[in-house]
Order: structure tokens, then sequence, then C-alpha cells
């Protein structure tokens, strides 16, 4: 299976399936039992685990329980991948601030997580993806905890993050997203690809 | 800068959150430090007594009762050019006699009922400082005993033999019981490191999935460790520095052991920054076992 750059593909299938586990393989937390993995033109499966964390710089992941830290703000949460790679203290203010504004979180900055809704969380969580301009987005089912309208707008975003030039990858069983992104759709069932679905959608820039 | 902050702010929140375990991590580390000092606090002072011992010992050479004048100048003569010798000072017969009325009044009339003076005539020789150790000792003591006109070579050895040989039990508990109780505390450390790793596995969790590495993750970890035993050993110092007060000021009172007490002494400066810098250490060895073992997650 190749994904291309700039691509946004939906990684559907019953829970158990292996979409989880595809993901978890692609940022070298999960080694695969024969196969390799390429991301970036690099080989996930024979990277040393001191490499790893470089290659993670470059993927945006996102969670469908948004793993933020309930004891800092909204800011500090999506500083935090920023901070991890020393990033000096006025690039860190700028694109905290420009993911933020991307994701319509700004004006919450300076709030806990926990004081804000399950979409603005997630939006949060979108935010701390994006913000080192990673090459790759990865979301493990993002719209689990939410409700219909709140998908559709995560989606669009996703959308709006994937025209920007960002490959995104998308684990879901959810059938709102499989009915609103008219993508390329791969499903697994057991850990084998058994169906790919090809579409045209055009790219709204 | 950021990052540093971060770094910190982390230990810092690390400590906060696991208060009361951090407290008696502290406690507990400071105890065992303590008993471990106590055996230290002997040691040094031992040490420094013996030193001292050691320095004030002096060599008792009696001549014979008959040894003529010139006989006895010879005998000086020989012992002042010898080099292992610093001082050599005659005692008469009669000086001696004196001094025993001096030093024992109540006992002056065992001698009284011996007619003639039994005491016999007498060089106090200090030997110069390099020549002090007992097998120094020893061997001039045994070479001076041959010498013609000198009727015995008397000398404390005894005394510093055994306080030597105290010196080296003590030094075998203080090692055997440091280590013992030093492991102790790199496991209570360690133990409270693994809690804040189990605290905050979530955070740990988010941070390797963005890109931090196993260091950035891990030196809060290794600062908690640090000051940890830092305080510990800092405490540990300090409820020494009390029991010590007190124990100098319970001498005092009972005066049982009068000036004893003024020849007692506390760890100096140097040692005790060392002994934090120590604790340090074993603070920082606690978070590592920790790390080693339970790690702060896959990959």
């Amino acid at each position: 299976m190749e994904i291309e750059k700039g691509e946004f593909v939906l990684l559907m299938g019953p829970s158990g399936a292996g979409k989880s586990t595809l993901l978890r393989m692609l940022i070298g937390e999960e080694q695969p039992d024969e196969g390799q993995i390429f991301v970036h033109g690099r080989n996930v499966t024979k990277l040393k685990p001191s490499e790893v964390p470089y290659l993670r710089r470059k993927i945006g992941t996102v969670f469908q329980d948004f793993r933020l830290l309930s004891k800092k703000s909204v800011f500090d949460n999506v500083a935090l991948p920023l901070v991890v790679q020393g990033v000096s203290e006025r690039d860190i203010r700028r694109k905290v601030t420009e993911a933020l504004r991307a994701v319509g979180v700004d004006h919450k900055k300076d709030q806990p997580p926990n004081s804000l809704s399950a979409g603005e969380q997630q939006r949060v969580c979108i935010a701390r993806a994006i913000v080192n301009g990673p090459v790759v987005l990865l979301a493990d089912e993002p719209t689990g905890n939410l409700d219909p309208e709140r998908t559709g707008e995560i989606i669009e975003l996703f959308k709006l993050i994937n025209a920007r030039g960002t490959t995104v990858i998308v684990a879901t069983h959810d059938p709102q997203v499989v009915k609103q992104v008219h993508r390329r759709a791969v499903t697994l069932v057991d850990g084998v690809l058994t169906q790919e679905r090809r579409s045209a959608e055009r790219v709204e820039a | 800068m950021r990052r540093f902050l971060y770094i910190v702010r982390e230990a810092w929140a690390n400590m906060r959150t696991n208060r009361t375990t951090t407290i008696v991590a502290i406690l507990t580390t400071a105890f065992t430090l303590a008993c471990v000092g106590i055996f230290l606090l002997l040691y040094v002072n031992l040490r420094h007594a013996a030193g001292w011992l050691q320095e004030d010992v002096k060599i008792m050479v009696y001549l014979d009762d008959g040894v003529s004048s010139s006989l006895r100048q010879a005998l000086e003569q020989q012992l002042k050019v010898d080099r292992m010798v610093s001082e050599v000072v005659f005692i008469s017969k009669e000086q001696a006699l004196k001094e025993f009325r001096a030093q024992f009044p109540a006992d002056s009339h065992l001698l009284e009922g011996l007619g003639e003076n039994p005491l016999p005539a007498s060089f106090v020789v200090t030997l110069a400082p390099n020549y002090r150790s007992p097998e120094s000792m020893q061997g001039w003591a045994d070479r001076v005993q041959t010498m013609e006109g000198v009727a015995k070579v008397d000398y404390n050895q005894e005394w510093i033999n055994v306080l030597t040989e105290l010196i080296g039990y003590i030094e075998l508990v203080a090692i055997g019981v440091g280590m013992l109780l030093s492991a102790a505390s790199v496991t209570i450390i360690g133990n409270t490191i693994r809690l804040a790793l189990f605290t905050r596995r979530e955070e740990i969790e988010i941070l390797r999935s963005i890109g931090a590495t196993r260091t950035f993750i891990r030196i809060p970890y290794f600062i908690e460790g640090a000051v940890l035993g830092a305080f510990g050993s800092a405490l540990s110092l300090g409820i020494l520095r009390i029991g010590f007060e007190l124990f100098r000021q319970q001498m005092q009172l009972t005066g049982r052991f009068s000036g004893i007490e003024s020849m007692l002494s506390f760890f100096p400066l140097s040692l005790c920054l060392a002994l934090i810098m120590a604790g340090m250490g074993l603070g920082l060895a606690g978070s590592v076992v920790s790390l080693l073992r339970v790690g702060e997650g896959r990959t």
C-alpha cells in the first residue's frame, strides 16, 4: 500500500481490524511482523530507538480521547511539541497563535482544556498536531467523542489542513465521516486490506 | 529557555503532585543517612583522637640504677643525635620522686617505707613526626633496649594499638552499614520516582507521541531524584548536628569525662558538602535504577 504526498486517506474497518495498529506502526510505536514501512522516505522499521522521536516530529497525531494535559493551558498544550524541540520563545508564540487561529480556538488560549467542550478540545488537539508543520497528520477515531455537527466541523478542518499540502490519514469506523469525505478509502479486516475506494474529489484550496 | 524552564517545572510539579511521598522519601532518606552518619562521626572522631594520642606519645627510657654519670651523658648524646628523635629530657631519680609525690600525694607514703628512692632515672623521648608509626616506635624501642645502661624502654603503645584496631572495626562497620543503608536510600528514592512515573504516565505517553527524546522525558525525574537525595542528606546532617550538640552538652554536664567534649568535632564543612553531594548521587542512582527497571514507556 502506498500513500502519496498530499493525499487524504480514510482507514476504515470494524473495531479490532488493525487501523490503530497501522497508525502506531507509522510512528514507530509498533513493529510489523513482516514487511517494511516508509514515511517521508525513511524506513520506519529500520529506525534506531533514538531516531524515532525525530520521525515523530514530522508526524502530527490526533487521538479520540484528545490527550491534553489538564494542568496546562490550551496555549501550553499546543506549544509542547515546539518546547520539546527547543524552539525559540518568539517562534513558539507565533506558531502557537497561528495554529490556534487555524482551528478557531485562539480566544481560549489561556483556559485549561477541561473547561472546553469536546469539539473545542479536539480542535486544540489538532492545533498541537499541526503546530510543527508536519508532513503527515494521523488521526485515530478523531470524531469518536463528538456529536454529528462537531464531527462535520472537524472533518472540514482536516480537509483544510490537507488542502495546505499535509498528507492526512484518518482511521475511523464512523459512517458520517465516510459519507462526508469522498476521498481514497481503505478498508481493513483482521489486519488485511480488503477493499479500496478511490475518489476523485477535488481538493478545495 | 522555555525548554529548560519546562524541565525544571516538571521536576517541581512531580514533587508537588506526590507531596506526601516526597516528604516521606526525604525523611526516610534523612534518617537512613543519619544512621550512616553516626558511624562516620564516630570514625572521624576516633581517628582524630588516635592522631592526637600518636602525636603525644612519649617513650620512657629507664636507666640502670648504677649507671655512671659519664655513661648517662654518652647515652643522652647518642639519643640526641639519633635522626628518629626530636626531643630528649632527662629526669633524675630525685626529680622522678618529686613528680610522683606531686602526682599521687595520697600514695606518697608507699615510698616512705622503702628507705632508698626506688624510682629509676630516665630519659623522656619524643620521636620525630615521621617516626611515630607503631612499627617505627617498636623498632626504635627494640634498638635502644640493647644499649648499655638502659634498664627498660616503655611506652603506651598498647593503648594506641587498641584504638587503631577499634578504628579498623568501626571503619568496617561504617562501610558495611553505609553500603546497606545507601542501598536502602536508593530503593526509597527509586520507588518515589517510580510512583511519579506512574502518576504521570499519560503525560509521558503524550510527550513520546509528539517527539520528545528519552533524555528530555527523563531529565525531570533525574532532577527529582537528585533533589530528594540532596535534601535527605542535608536533613540528615542537621539531625546529626543536633544529636552531636546534645551529646556534647550532656558530656559537659555529667563532667565525668572533663575536657573530652572540647576534643569532639563535627564534620568539617568540606565533608558536609561532600556528604550532600553523595546524597545527591544516591538520589540520582535511585532515579536511574527506577527508569531502567520500569522505563518511561516504550520507545
